[in-house]
């Protein structure tokens, strides 16, 4: 609490958990601590009414060292990536690197955050690519709901699309699997000797 | 054979190829009639999305830059269709330059020298710039006037400022000049840059009833006879998923949803036999009958 109007709210580096907030700004290349709270993020972000924290709060949970609570809430998962924050900060913060940032922490510590069906459809979509090389709509769409058990998930939908050619039960096949398994092995090895994030 | 004017190397990426087909045969025509040499990147790959830059960008960067250094087998600067690949590969160009550190970890994945500085460009830009304005009214062979569109942009066309560079971020008019060549008129409306729901579509589809209802109510009220979109994962939101809007919000809409390439092509001449307007959800077909297009 403030005692008079005179006295200065400080915050130490301990209470601003800075090593986390110096990792977030390495990761998204942007400054975190240059937000004012301005709130323009959070005046155009399209999904601030699904998220807990909207952008603005999100920054300023960060400056006080309560990136736990960033990582384990919804709101990071919730994010669309439309930009339309990093568009508009009048002090260059680009929030939408940040939210990549967070979600590749929160992701790295598996389990930290409940929103598991995002989740669940980044893993399935990027196992596809590694697999396949190329994002198969159908295949995609079963798995989840395979994974999800939401089974019935736009039942009526697949077979109007299937109809209408939108779906392919068979595809060709990339003719440089290997190439591709290889970029995601040496990527792993990167992490691995610790030369890569 | 005539000789083209221009020629491209072409990547459509993944949904061109299944639930936006029309968007990649409506593409093809329409270039050929343009005599606009479009040449498929072969064996392309996924450009990872956004599920791959949400939780590992450099992943995202070395898919991109793999898909660069493919794109090189073929002539011409890199035609890009899908507004997320787009945003994707010149985000990859821009990060690439600008940070050798990640440039650096991309090489050792892809084990190789990167060469990135192939022109990255969407279509809207290969149209309206490089083919240019004046070249498109003249190819038009059947105008669409009295029709009336809502040029829907999206987010990532435009998004952030310095890196599509196609045009301004918050205000732009690209979309508007090319169909209004081809003499449609356009709506002024309110949501043209709001975001659809994305990719939450297969996640939390509740997402996308909620934000792109609010797209189709704004068309509506502006007057629009359909939305034009330069994006598959938008007209999957706005056609795909209209019927199951109309159902949670109470409202019918009945807007066809239309790629550019569709509107241009059918100006420019193409059959409308060719565009795939059979294959989308909500029909065009008495739309484009009742203003004699079809």
């Amino acid at each position: 609490m403030l005692q008079n109007k005179n006295s200065k709210m400080t915050l130490s580096a301990e209470t601003m958990n800075l090593d986390f907030v110096k990792k977030v700004e390495k990761l998204s290349g942007s400054s975190v601590r240059r937000c004012f709270q301005c709130g323009k993020c959070s005046a155009g972000c399209p999904m601030r009414t699904f998220m807990e924290h909207p952008p603005n709060r999100i920054v300023r949970l960060l400056q006080l060292g309560q990136y736990e609570r960033v990582l384990a809430g919804r709101s990071i998962w919730y994010c669309a990536s439309c930009e339309t924050c990093s568009t508009r900060c009048p002090n260059k913060v680009d929030l939408a690197a940040i939210m990549d940032a967070l979600r590749k922490c929160s992701w790295d510590a598996k389990g930290a955050s409940k929103e598991s069906l995002v989740q669940l459809a980044n893993r399935l979509f990027l196992d596809n690519i590694r697999t396949y090389g190329r994002q198969y709509e159908m295949r995609l769409a079963a798995a989840f709901n395979l994974h999800s058990g939401k089974l019935l998930k736009d039942f009526m939908l697949g077979p109007k699309l299937l109809t209408k050619g939108k779906l392919k039960m068979f595809h060709q096949k990339n003719k440089n699997l290997q190439e591709i398994e290889k970029i995601f092995s040496r990527i792993e090895e990167l992490r691995k000797k610790g030369e890569a994030p | 054979m005539t000789k083209n004017v221009l020629n491209y190397s072409y990547y459509p990426g993944c949904s061109l190829h299944a639930s936006a087909k029309e968007y990649d045969e409506s593409t093809q025509e329409l270039f050929k009639i343009l005599r606009i040499g479009l040449q498929e990147v072969p064996d392309w790959l996924c450009c990872g999305a956004t599920p791959a830059h949400n939780v590992d960008e450099l992943l995202s960067l070395s898919l991109c830059a793999k898909n660069l250094e493919l794109s090189e087998q073929v002539e011409g600067d890199l035609a890009v269709a899908c507004a997320a690949c787009f945003s994707r590969l010149k985000t990859a160009q821009h990060k690439l330059e600008e940070n050798p550190e990640k440039r650096k970890q991309v090489e050792y994945a892809l084990d190789a020298p990167l060469t990135m500085d192939k022109p990255v460009k969407h279509l809207l830009e290969i149209l309206a710039k490089d083919y240019g304005l004046e070249q498109l009214s003249s190819a038009m062979r059947k105008s669409l006037s009295g029709l009336k569109v809502a040029c829907y942009y999206g987010c990532l066309l435009t998004r952030p400022a310095d890196v599509p560079q196609l045009d301004c971020a918050e205000a732009p008019t690209i979309m508007e000049r090319v169909i209004e060549s081809m003499g449609a008129e356009t709506v002024k409306w309110s949501h043209r840059l709001e975001c659809c729901g994305a990719n939450f579509t297969l996640s939390r589809p509740g997402v996308v009833l909620q934000l792109s209802n609010e797209i189709l109510a704004s068309a509506q009220r502006a007057g629009a006879d359909c939305i034009m979109v330069a994006c598959p994962l938008c007209h999957a939101n706005l056609d795909i998923r209209q019927k199951d809007i109309e159902a949670a919000s109470g409202t019918r809409y009945n807007l066809p949803v239309l790629y550019m390439t569709q509107l241009l092509a059918l100006g420019a001449g193409v059959s409308a036999k060719k565009l795939g307007f059979d294959s989308m959800m909500v029909s065009p077909l008495p739309l484009l009958q009742e203003k004699g297009l079809v």
